[in-house]
C-alpha cells in the first residue's frame, strides 16, 4: 500500500472525507501513477547496454550501410578520459571550433552533465529520413 | 578486457576474408611496445600536468569498456565488419 492509498483511508477513517471521496482520490492516485509505472516497465532502466547508429543509404545507385553498436559503458568511460584534457587544448579546441562556425565552450562543459547526459541516452531515439538516406540512433 | 576481435572484410571478385585476433597472445608478443607507449603515456601525462594514476585508469576503463563493440559498414559489395568480445 502506497503512503498516499494510507492517507487517504486514514482521512476515511477519521471521518475527513466521505466514502465516495475517498473512491474519487484512489482512482486519481491510481490514474496518475498508471502512466509512468507503464513506462517503467515498457523500457527498464539498467537494461539498455548499448547506443546503436544505423545508417541505410543509397551511394551512387548502389546500397551502403553502417550499423554501429558502441557500448554505453565506452561512452561513460569517454566521459571520464575526456575530463582529462588539459585546459589550454580545450582553449584551442573552443578556437577551432569557433572557426568552424560551432562556438561552444568546452571549458564550461563539466564531466558531471555529460555523465547525466550518457545516462538519459536511453531515453532518445533519433531518426532521420531523407530520399537518398535513413539515419537511426537509439538504444538497446 | 576485449578476450577476442573479428575482422571481416568481403571484397567484390574476392574471397572473404576473416580474422580472429585472440587479445591476449598478442599484447603479450608486443610487450615490449605496450610497455614503451605506457611509459610515454606517463612522460605525456607529466608535461601536460595530468594526474598519471586517473589518466592511467581512465584509459583502462576505455579499454575494459571496448567489449560488445561492433561496427559494420557496408557499401554495395565491399563489407567491412569490426567486432570487438
Amino acid at each position: 500500500m502506497t503512503e498516499q492509498r494510507k492517507d487517504i483511508l486514514d482521512m476515511l477513517v477519521a471521518g475527513k472525507i466521505t466514502a465516495e471521496e475517498a473512491e474519487q482520490l484512489i482512482a486519481a492516485l491510481e490514474r496518475d501513477q498508471t502512466p509512468a509505472t507503464v513506462g517503467h516497465d515498457a523500457r527498464p532502466k539498467g537494461k539498455v547496454k548499448y547506443l546503436r547508429v544505423v545508417v541505410d543509404a543509397t551511394d551512387n545507385g548502389e546500397p551502403s550501410r553502417v550499423n554501429v553498436r558502441v557500448p554505453l559503458q565506452l561512452l561513460r568511460a569517454g566521459v571520464r578520459l575526456a575530463a582529462l584534457i588539459p585546459p589550454q587544448a580545450l582553449v584551442k579546441a573552443n578556437a577551432s571550433l569557433s572557426e568552424s562556425g560551432v562556438p561552444i565552450d568546452l571549458t564550461q562543459l563539466k564531466p558531471e552533465q555529460l555523465e547525466a547526459l550518457v545516462e538519459h541516452l536511453d531515453e532518445v531515439t533519433v531518426e532521420v529520413d531523407s530520399p537518398d538516406a535513413t539515419v537511426r540512433v537509439f538504444c538497446e | 578486457m576485449p578476450q577476442l576481435v573479428t575482422v571481416k572484410v568481403n571484397r567484390p571478385d574476392h574471397r572473404p576474408i576473416r580474422f580472429w585476433i585472440p587479445v591476449l597472445p598478442v599484447v603479450l608478443v608486443l610487450f615490449p611496445v605496450v610497455v614503451l607507449v605506457v611509459l610515454a603515456a606517463i612522460v605525456a601525462c607529466v608535461v601536460f600536468r595530468i594526474g598519471v594514476v586517473r589518466a592511467l585508469g581512465a584509459a583502462w576503463r576505455v579499454i575494459s569498456a571496448l567489449p560488445g563493440a561492433r561496427f559494420d559498414i557496408e557499401q554495395g559489395r565491399t563489407a567491412v565488419l569490426v567486432a570487438i568480445r
